[in-house]
Parts: structure tokens; C-alpha cells; sequence
């Protein structure tokens, strides 16, 4: 046990299905188990989770991925050095296009199904139709800073499509499935449960997971200020050790039904229980009234008794900075001044899981 | 066009011919919360117009408005998708005024402000204030424009100048010139073309390139 500073902590998280190891370490009674009193606040947008953890509204949060490196570069804000010691999830994302840009894309290639996960080269046709028109296909992601953005531009890109080719907007995620619905998206890639919710809904078709893309990389991390580490060292501690217990709890496959009912409850996701579940189970819906595809690491948050699965490992945050400036978020002169050391921090995940603390005194 | 507006009774459509302030768009969906700004921020100085929708409705609302700055609830899941306008490339960055209901102490409040959006209303707000914050929202914002484009075009500049120098140092070695015959070289094929000297650099470097 440690000598915990602060005991009562707020965290932040996002609605999401991957927001399941802070809701079970909440529920199961881990986090009481390892000695804090956790107050968990929902959040509506990645932006003022980032602006709450940055002023210290909140004490620590579930982020995505690139968020960290994001504030430490000071993208669109104020430089804050956050540090991530411990990754929470991989995995978990889709691309979903419309059902009726599908059945248009059948109807092209005069075929009735296409085989999954499908590339990119699948849109070439609608884009040049459209080109004709003077239109684009628009597609859309929920934060530019995110696994999403990078995973649905380097699908496009391994089909030689250029980002200037689509109409690439930011979209709530609640407004996804309504906006493809009234036609204003042809497509999106987000987090589940989203894309389960088109599928469901008949109005999308879900053909590539971020499985499919980039095996089990990074999707959300925890995200706490450096200087907060700082003066509560031993409650980070406790709270790496409680979502670490969580983490491992969720590897459990029966444990997952259990977490889908808890995340369907409306303080969480508040969404029905049919589209969280799949996902949590390996499967992911497709086509509505088809099987679903089996996608085992569809959601990831830890390997049974391997630590390695959570460990902010830095080249994981190299591959991510290399991302951000391929795709123009940062320049070179940006990624040569980042210390990934400093903000994935390795050593204190180390010092927790393997309870050698003699590096951080 | 249909919309949800709240302003004052002279100002009931939403585009006007010929608006007489700022055009200040305020997001917001739940109509209890918007009126009680809307009363706050209707003066002679601002067009203030309420737009009750969400996503990309709301992003064609913008598009169609184009305000001079955008209110709205620090909660509201469209934050994400507004401050980032200018990464959807048909739309201009826009300030932002974040509103929250709930009271913080002033330290968080500039702390919020500093850690990304323009201005941060917070709880009961007064006219007076509200005006205030209006425009040290729209000078803060028009000062970080401005930065960001002194930034670019000084490294525009530095860029240039390398791709110059290096063309310069190419013409110095292959065709024995002195520095100042070179520069005056690049200079005269660029008045000759009427090209600026950086791109006719870079000309002599892609043929460099090739030997």
C-alpha cells in the first residue's frame, strides 16, 4: 500500500466504450480497494477535459493518445506539461461509411458484398464522380489530436488517396449517426460504441477496424499534470496500481458482459447495452442483419500477466509524434525539441508494476 | 432559412442586409440557458444571433453566418468542432467565448483562458462585463493570429533565403562567379521573368540536383 497525499482525486473521462477501466476500477470498489475515493466526471468534449486537467479542475483523466504530446507542444493552447504513466486501452476504433455510399460503391464494381477490412481504393471511383461534380466525399473524426484523424488518413493514404480529396470535418460524436443519417457524412472513423450504433441503426457499414490498421497501438492513456506527479508521487502510484487491476480484470471475457451493463447506465454512456457489448466481446458488427466479424483485440486494455500491454513504452510516443507531423500538426522543429521521455513516462509505470520505486527518490 | 432566434424584436431574422455590430453567434441548444445570455448581450454594439442546432447543421449555420465571434457553453459537445474551424479547410478560424455556469475561482478562469479558448464567461454576467470580454476575446484572438502568420512568413523568409544562399553557392563553384556576380545573376533572371528570387533558387537547384 502507499502513503496516498490526496485521497479524494476527480477524474475525467469521455463516454466511450474504452473508458471501461476507470468505470470498473470505480465500480468493482479497486480504486477504494487501493485507497482513494474517486469521483468520476463525464465529459462532453476533448477540449475541456484538456482545459480542466490543465488548470486543475480535475486531477487526472483518460486521454487519447496524442493529447499529451499535444499540450507539451502547446497545440492549440497554452505549452502544459502533461505525462501519461500508463496506457489504458488499444485498439477500438472503425471506419464506418454510409449504407448508401456502400450500396453505391456495390453498384460500381458490380459485385453485391466486398470483402472486409476493405481499402481505400473501394472510394476511388465516387471520389472521381464526384470530382466531375465539383464535389468531395466528406468524412469526419471527433478531435484532430487523435488516433482517429491518423488512422483515417493513413487508410487513404495506403490507397494513394490525398487528404484534398475528401471534405474531412470535426463532429461531435454524438452527431455521427444523425449526420449520416440526414446525409451530411459519407463516412466516419471513431471509437466505439459509434460505430456499432450506425450498424445498428442501419445506416452504416463497418468496414475496417483500427485492428486491421495498426495492430494494437496506444488508443487512450492516462493523462495527469507533471507537477501534480510531483507532489502526489504515491497517489499516482495508487491510481497506475488500481487501473492496472482494472485493466487486468477486463481481460477476463465473461467480466466484459459485466462492463458493458455498467457502461450502459446513463452516468456512463447512457446508451443501450446492444451496441456496447459486441465490441467488448471481439465482434465487430458490420452490416446490419449479417454476421458480425470477428475481431479478437477489437478492444484491448491489458494481456493476462504480461505488465509490458501498459507500459507507456516511448516509441510508441516517437510513432505518434512522427504521425502528427506527417499529417502537418507539427513541424521538424517541433518533433527534434519533444522529450518523449519526459511526457510517456516509462519509469513511473516501472516503479509502480514492478514496485521499485528507487528511481523516482 | 429556419432558426431558433432569440434576439431582440428588430433583429428576428437571422442574415441581415446590412448588420450594424459584431455578429456574435451564440451555440446554444438548450433555450432556457440562451435567453438568459441573450438578454445580457443584446446591446446597439453586437448582432447577436442564437442557433439552437448541433453538428454539422451548426457547421453550415457558421459557414452561412461567418460571425466575428462564436458564445458557447464550455460543456457543450460542439466545442471540439468549432475551435477546430481551421482544420476543416473551407472555414476561417473563429474566436471563441466559453461560457460555464458553474462558479470557479478567477485563478482557474485565467488558467482556462491561457490553456486555449479566447475569453471564459463564468457564472452571472453582467452587460458591462460581457462586453468586456467580448472584445479582450477578440484582441487576444487577433493577436494570436497575428503571431501565428508573423511566425510563417519569417520562416518563409528563412527558407528563402537558405534555398538563395545555396543556389548562390552552386553558381559560385560550377561557373567560377564572384558572390556578388551570382546574386546579381539569380536577381536579373527574376526580373527578367518577373519571378521572385526564392523560385528562381529553387530552379537553379533542381537543375543542380540533377549533375
Amino acid at each position: 500500500m502507499f502513503s496516498i497525499e490526496k485521497k479524494n482525486i476527480t477524474l475525467g473521462f469521455m463516454p466511450l466504450t474504452d473508458s471501461a477501466p476507470l468505470v470498473i476500477a470505480h465500480e468493482m470498489g479497486i480504486f477504494e480497494k487501493w485507497g482513494l475515493n474517486v469521483n468520476l466526471t463525464k465529459q462532453n468534449s476533448w477540449a475541456t477535459l484538456r482545459d480542466k486537467l490543465h488548470s486543475g479542475v480535475i486531477d487526472a483523466a483518460q486521454m487519447l493518445a496524442p493529447m499529451p504530446i499535444a499540450s507539451n507542444i502547446g497545440l492549440h493552447g497554452q505549452k502544459s506539461t502533461v505525462i501519461s504513466p500508463m496506457i489504458l486501452s488499444r485498439n477500438g476504433n472503425g471506419i464506418t461509411l454510409s449504407t448508401k455510399l456502400y450500396q453505391k460503391i456495390l453498384s460500381q464494381h458490380d459485385t453485391n458484398a466486398l470483402s472486409m477490412p476493405f481499402s481505400a481504393n473501394i472510394l476511388k471511383h465516387e471520389i472521381d464522380e464526384r470530382k466531375r461534380g465539383g464535389n468531395k466525399l466528406t468524412l469526419a473524426v471527433v478531435f484532430p489530436y487523435s488516433c482517429h484523424y491518423y488512422q483515417l488518413i493513413e487508410w487513404l493514404k495506403n490507397s494513394d488517396i490525398s487528404p484534398s480529396e475528401i471534405n474531412l470535418l470535426i463532429v461531435p460524436p454524438s452527431d455521427m449517426v444523425p449526420s449520416m443519417h440526414s446525409g451530411d457524412l459519407d463516412g466516419f472513423c471513431v471509437g466505439s460504441p459509434w460505430n456499432a450504433k450506425a450498424v445498428r441503426e442501419g445506416v452504416g457499414i463497418t468496414g475496417v477496424t483500427s485492428s486491421d490498421l495498426w495492430e494494437d497501438s496506444p488508443e487512450k492513456v492516462l493523462g495527469l499534470m507533471s507537477d501534480w506527479q510531483v507532489k502526489h508521487p504515491e497517489t499516482t502510484f495508487a491510481l497506475v496500481s488500481a487501473l492496472y487491476e482494472a485493466c487486468q480484470w477486463l481481460e477476463n471475457i465473461p467480466n466484459r458482459f459485466e462492463a458493458a451493463r455498467f457502461l450502459s447506465r446513463a452516468k456512463y454512456l447512457d446508451t443501450h447495452i446492444d451496441v456496447i457489448a459486441p465490441s467488448l466481446m471481439g465482434s465487430c458488427l458490420t452490416l446490419n442483419n449479417t454476421s458480425p466479424r470477428k475481431v479478437e483485440s477489437y478492444q484491448q486494455f491489458s494481456t493476462l500477466g504480461d505488465p509490458t500491454f501498459n507500459k507507456p513504452a516511448h516509441h510508441y510516443g516517437e510513432n505518434i509524434a512522427k504521425l502528427m507531423q506527417a499529417c502537418g500538426h507539427i513541424n521538424t522543429q517541433q518533433i527534434t525539441d519533444l522529450d518523449i521521455a519526459s511526457i510517456y513516462r516509462e519509469d513511473i509505470y516501472q516503479a509502480v508494476i514492478y514496485k521499485d520505486k528507487k528511481s523516482l527518490y | 432559412m429556419k432558426k431558433n432566434t432569440l434576439s431582440s424584436p428588430k433583429k428576428n431574422t437571422l442574415i441581415q442586409d446590412a448588420p450594424s455590430g459584431l455578429k456574435v453567434l451564440l451555440a446554444e441548444i438548450n433555450h432556457v440557458k440562451a435567453k438568459a445570455l441573450m438578454s445580457v448581450l443584446t446591446n446597439g454594439q453586437y448582432d447577436i444571433y442564437h442557433i439552437a442546432h448541433s453538428g454539422v447543421p451548426l457547421l453550415r449555420d457558421v459557414k452561412q453566418l461567418n460571425p466575428d465571434v462564436i458564445i458557447i457553453d464550455i460543456e457543450s459537445p460542439n466545442r471540439d468542432m468549432l475551435e477546430n474551424l481551421n482544420q476543416i479547410s473551407q472555414f476561417a478560424p473563429k474566436p471563441i467565448v466559453v461560457f460555464s455556469e458553474q462558479q470557479n475561482t478567477n485563478t482557474t478562469i485565467n488558467q482556462m483562458v491561457n490553456s486555449g479558448v479566447s475569453a471564459y464567461v463564468v457564472g452571472e454576467v453582467d452587460q458591462v462585463r460581457v462586453k468586456s470580454i467580448i472584445d479582450v476575446a477578440i484582441a487576444r484572438f487577433d493577436l494570436f493570429q497575428g503571431l501565428k502568420q508573423e511566425l510563417a512568413d519569417t520562416k518563409q523568409k528563412l527558407s528563402s533565403q537558405k534555398n538563395i544562399d545555396k543556389a548562390k553557392r552552386w553558381l559560385m563553384e560550377t561557373k567560377q562567379l564572384s558572390e556578388i556576380d551570382a546574386y546579381h545573376f539569380i536577381r536579373k533572371i527574376a526580373m527578367d521573368n518577373s519571378q521572385k528570387m526564392d523560385d528562381v533558387a529553387k530552379n537553379i537547384l533542381s537543375v543542380a540536383s540533377i549533375f
